[in-house]
């Protein structure tokens, strides 16, 4: 399970050593783009925000040794407690003068990754007026260079070529695309008028590190394979410990195959599948972007290859041992309307449908050449990279068991919980 | 030798009286039943006990008595845990290791003498039914309500007849003897105190049934849990609020409203006639011509037209096809205006839009519990305010022709009965992962979902009664077996769970009567009373909605919550009411259909038209 390349020490070399402001520094990405700046020996203020009785600090430390971070390299890193919808970032004075005076480069990862309409107030909070106040704090210092990072998706309602550029959008699939494409315009005016480089990075669906499978987000890809095998779970349980009961009422029984039958259909559609990209090749391309292009510019993180959803159930069903699972034509559903299983994944289907099968083809000409300089491959998405990540997902018990790896005594606390503190006021 | 931890539990009695109604088919605690005085029953006893721990009272004969007619047989254990989460069993054990010790270290029990004024009382009375003890004063002498000091009465008297309040308000007027009329004192604004006298009506029970002029002639001891079982049993129903107040102190006091207003009405919409004791000690009847006018209504603080012997209640028809069930809602707004929709279109008969913190503190039988079903239902699947309404075949019906997702009686069973399972973390991380433009509740609540449901929440009453201490489970277990325990309508017909809103801490509600085509106005008072209690650090929450008189008007609750033996948290209060009181004084005066529970208070007789429209 544990990877070699788990453990980050200083092991770079400490050219052009520059600070570093990284947002989103307790997501996914923030977090290993911090990790690696800080590898390279470059000094990073983290901007993260406290949760559930956790201080920023706390969830930052817990992070550090998620990533195994030694001591001395802990030391180049320094978490400011801040807010991304809050003025001036919420910052502490200090703080603000810190990244005023000492920040050479920002990289912005916070972003509220929603796609549901219903939290549209929120996602434009983070998203645009977040960036804005990013924006507002930097303009005075000293920063000259700004990373983006955006998403593929910003292409929005479109087939075809995407391309590698800013370009006109009239539409998008949720709230989510259509603030991150507007984070790059209000980017690309702010950058443009203070003579300030800027780096767009749009990957498209990122999932845990190829060789390891190590991830710490749990959702895109991975949230229906979790839901099929919370069912599995369940419905194991259910057939050995009472006799099936519940697993009869919906169909579910244990095949001669000796594979769990979950009777879940999936409506297929022609497309060509999804675009995933591991976070090792996300940061290996960012850091070579980063080296190779002083000037800047847009650039499409992404998979020349897609995955067909179709192959994607055959890994499903190879790892999971589970039967029943399969590709569906629209009109079978006509016939034998969905259950409630089917039901569930309906909704997930709607809510990623557009990146599930997509028909869209990012190009990526710049960035391809900067990373074939530079021997950075995106692999594929092969069964055997599916059960490495898969295997640590089950393993982590799907981001629940994150922490209690290598004692580090913070069982069950997850840095995603969105938990809340029970006497709040509601109506109005 | 008393233990702190068991003296800030009896401090802790919410005084809410439900330890003196049968409300789990468990039986009442003896003592209570025979002795009647407030004493007797677990609530008394928690006071006695903090009492004696902080040297208020003596250890006198009535003390000594008090303490032995305790059998240790548990009720109070099962009771108050079902709404408080306390265990008074251990405060009533205390109280016999007190005593024995007492007594074991040669020590003397006190006689308390008895005066002339006590004498005459007990002239009236009988000699068992007054008293001057301290340690029965002691239970009569303060609730939690934060506003107000405990006072010691010098007399409490339990009468038994008519004739006999009568005969106690002469009395006390030829000895210049204040007095005040006690129901079961679940009030809790400190309204059932007197330096004097305490006339506490526990033994007037008598309930009499005339169904052919659909009329229930009550007693004023008679509490509504018991008079809603009497009617029951002959097919009726009453319009009743809270389980254990007195319902002729309920209607006197606050106009009793419910959820049921929607259908019943409030004030004198409850009943036909109330029969009275004025204070010259004379009976009348309210719909004598000569009668005062009770029936009017004043805007400032006015004293109740005396004490009432007897109310004429209303019976109302029950059909066989009733049910209940709940309309889920994403916001506030959605959910008030399709509660306005149906009081207007005469859809349903007890409607009421509640919150996450009621529909979870309701629901579960721990506070830990209800903390994670709250995040379940209005975090994880977006369930954010419910429209709970009860109706027959017909409206459930046209609900279901109006609404796609209907939580309805099956369904609800399913959740309580698999409740701490809605609320187990994994489950909870899958649901909070349902990304989309439609709230995961939509999704979850459909009927195909139901198998998928019944798997995940394994609804039984084992699995409900999983979250109780251990030694509760068998208990919960058989409790939960009961269909009644799981059926909306008889909850809400008798109420047993809306105690359970205090479970943290002591309420401190705000009634306001609205207008239903006003959510604006219903929001603003739910924002600015939710932002002077934060401005103060006080917990505050939502309650409930309910539309009234075909959706014109409704009556909302807002409560505060405070732990009441908590100075602080008094001087908060305090504070507080230093802007809420202005805020609502003003609202009430300039905004048509606003009106502050505050000037209902002792005009419950009043019609409802005489304040809601004026
Ligand atoms: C958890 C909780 C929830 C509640 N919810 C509701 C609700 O939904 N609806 C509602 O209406 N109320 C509600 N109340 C308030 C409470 O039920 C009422 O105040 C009710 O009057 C209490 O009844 P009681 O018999 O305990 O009255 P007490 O507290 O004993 O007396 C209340 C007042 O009425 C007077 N009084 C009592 N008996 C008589 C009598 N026979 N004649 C004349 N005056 C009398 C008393 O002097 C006193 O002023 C709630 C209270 C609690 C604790
Ligand atoms: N992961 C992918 O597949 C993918 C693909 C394409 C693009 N991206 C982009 O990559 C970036 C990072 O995504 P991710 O996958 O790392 O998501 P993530 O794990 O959800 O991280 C989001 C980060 O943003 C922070 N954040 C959100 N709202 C904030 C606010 N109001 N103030 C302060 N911090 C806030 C979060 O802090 P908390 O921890 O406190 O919530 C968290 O650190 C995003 O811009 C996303 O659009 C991601």
């Amino acid at each position: 399970m544990e990877s070699q390349a788990r453990s980050v020490r200083i092991t770079y070399p400490i050219n052009h050593q520059k600070t570093f402001l990284v947002t989103g520094g307790t997501g996914f990405l923030g977090s290993h783009l911090a990790v690696r700046l800080l590898a390279y020996g470059h000094r990073v203020f983290l901007l993260a925000r406290g949760r559930k009785g956790d201080s920023a600090v706390a969830r930052v430390r817990r992070l550090l040794d998620w990533f195994d971070v030694d001591d001395g390299t802990r030391s180049m890193l320094e978490v400011l407690e801040g807010e991304m919808a809050q003025p001036l970032l919420g910052l502490n004075e200090g703080d603000v003068q810190a990244v005023i005076g000492r920040v050479d480069e920002i990289v912005h990862c916070a972003s509220d990754t929603s796609f549901s309409a219903r939290k549209r107030d929120h996602v434009v909070r983070t998203n645009i007026e977040g960036l804005q106040n990013l924006l507002e704090v930097v303009q005075e210092g000293r920063c000259r260079a700004f990373h983006l990072i955006s998403t593929a998706y910003v292409a929005g309602m479109v087939s075809g070529v995407c391309r590698e550029a800013f370009g006109d959008v009239e539409a998008f699939h949720n709230i989510y695309e259509e603030t991150k494409f507007r984070a790059e315009r209000i980017a690309a005016d702010h950058c443009d008028q203070n003579g300030i480089v800027l780096y767009v990075h749009r990957p498209s669906i990122v999932y845990g590190d190829a060789n390891s499978g190590r991830t710490l987000l749990f959702n895109a890809l991975y949230y229906p394979i979790r839901t099929l095998n919370y069912f599995q779970r369940l419905y194991t349980r259910d057939i050995q410990e009472n006799n099936g009961e519940k697993a009869q009422g919906m169909g579910v029984h244990m095949a001669s195959d000796g594979t769990l039958y979950l009777p879940v259909r999936i409506e297929s559609l022609d497309a060509s599948g999804v675009n995933l990209v591991p976070v090792n090749h996300f940061v290996a391309a960012f850091m070579a972007i980063r080296k190779e292009k002083p000037e800047g510019g847009v650039f499409h993180i992404v998979n020349s290859r897609n995955t067909a959803i179709r192959q994607l159930v055959v890994y499903i069903r190879r790892f999971f041992q589970l039967s029943g699972i399969r590709i569906a034509e629209p009109d079978e559903f006509i016939k034998q309307p969905k259950n409630g299983l089917e039901l569930l994944f309906e909704n997930h289907i709607q809510v990623y449908g557009s990146y599930m099968r997509d028909s869209r083809v990012f190009e990526n000409s710049r960035t391809a050449a900067i990373l074939a300089g530079q021997d950075v491959v995106c692999p594929d998405f092969s069964y055997e990279t599916f059960a490495t990540c898969m295997r640590y997902a089950v393993d982590m018990d799907w981001g629940r068991r994150l922490y209690q790896e290598g004692d580090t005594g913070c069982a069950k606390k997850s840095l995603m919980d969105t938990k809340r503190s029970p006497h709040r006021k509601s109506a109005g | 030798m008393f233990s702190e931890q068991t003296r800030q539990m009896a401090a802790q009695c919410r005084h809410y009286a439900m330890c003196k109604i049968d409300y789990l088919g468990t039986g009442i605690c003896a003592s209570g039943m025979e002795n009647h005085y407030v004493s007797h029953f677990p609530q008394g006893r928690m006071d006695i006990y903090d009492a004696l721990a902080r040297e208020l009272i003596p250890i006198t004969r009535g003390l000594a008595e008090i303490v032995d007619s305790c059998d240790l047989c548990g009720i109070c254990d099962k009771q108050c845990h079902f709404v408080t989460g306390m265990r008074p069993l251990e405060v009533m054990k205390g109280l016999k290791q007190h005593l024995k010790e007492w007594i074991d270290q040669g020590n003397d029990i006190i006689p308390v003498e008895s005066d002339p004024e006590l004498d005459a009382l007990r002239e009236i009375v009988g000699w068992r039914w007054a008293t001057n003890d301290p340690a029965v004063l002691v239970t009569y002498a303060n609730d939690p309500f934060p506003l107000a000091e405990m006072r010691m009465p010098r007399y409490v008297a339990l009468p038994g007849t008519r004739d006999e309040v009568a005969a106690l308000v002469r009395f006390a007027n030829a000895r210049g003897i204040p007095y005040v009329v006690r129901g079961n004192g679940g009030s809790v604004f400190g309204f059932v105190f007197s330096d004097g006298l305490v006339m506490d009506m526990h033994r007037m029970k008598g309930i009499e049934i005339d169904a052919e002029n659909w009329v229930v002639l009550v007693e004023p001891g008679v509490t509504s849990f018991e008079l809603q079982q009497a009617v029951v049993k002959r097919g009726f129903r009453v319009n009743t609020a809270e389980p254990a107040a007195t319902v002729c102190g309920n209607i006197v006091c606050t106009g009793l409203f419910s959820t049921w207003a929607n259908a019943y009405g409030v004030n004198a919409d409850s009943f036909v006639d109330m029969e009275f004791v004025d204070n010259k000690g004379d009976i009348f009847r309210l719909n004598a011509p000569a009668a005062p006018n009770a029936f009017c209504f004043e805007h400032k603080l006015t004293p109740a037209p005396g004490i009432c012997i007897r109310a004429h209640v209303r019976l109302h028809p029950v059909t066989g096809d009733e049910e209940g069930w709940f309309v889920p809602f994403a916001s506030f707004e959605e959910a008030a205006a399709f509660a306005r929709e149906m009081s207007q279109r005469r859809i349903g008969l007890a409607i009421g839009v509640l919150g996450g913190h009621y529909l979870s503190t309701f629901m579960s039988p721990s506070a830990a519990l209800a903390d994670n079903v709250r995040f379940s239902l209005t975090e994880a699947i977006g369930l954010d305010y419910v429209v709970f309404m009860i109706g027959d075949r017909f409206a459930r019906e046209a609900v279901n022709a109006m609404q796609e997702v209907v939580i309805d009686q099956d369904l609800f069973r399913m959740f309580m009965l698999g409740l701490p399972r809605l609320a187990d973390d994994e489950w909870l991380d899958l649901v909070s992962g349902m990304d989309g433009d439609r709230p995961p509740y939509e999704i979850l609540l459909q009927r195909e979902m139901r198998p998928v449901l019944d798997a995940v929440l394994q609804p039984s009453p084992e699995t409900a009664a999983r979250q109780v201490d251990e030694d509760l489970r068998e208990f919960y277990t058989k409790l939960y077996a009961r269909p009644e325990m799981t059926d909306m309508v008889w909850l809400n017909m008798f109420r047993i769970l809306s105690a359970r809103m205090s479970r943290r801490k002591h309420m401190f509600a705000f009634l306001v009567y609205v207008p239903m085509d006003r959510v604006d106005v219903i929001e603003q008072i739910c924002t600015a009373l939710g932002r002077i209690a934060d401005d103060y650090g006080i917990d505050n929450d939502y309650g409930f909605l309910t539309p009234l008189d075909m959706g014109k008007r409704g009556i909302l609750e807002y409560d505060y919550y405070i732990d009441h033996q908590d100075p602080a948290e008094k001087e908060k209060i305090r504070k507080a009411a230093v802007v809420f009181e202005p805020f609502l004084d003003n609202l009430s005066a300039t905004t048509k259909g606003v009106k502050w529970l505050k000037y209902i208070f002792s005009q419950g007789c009043a019609r409802k038209e005489a304040f809601l429209y004026t």
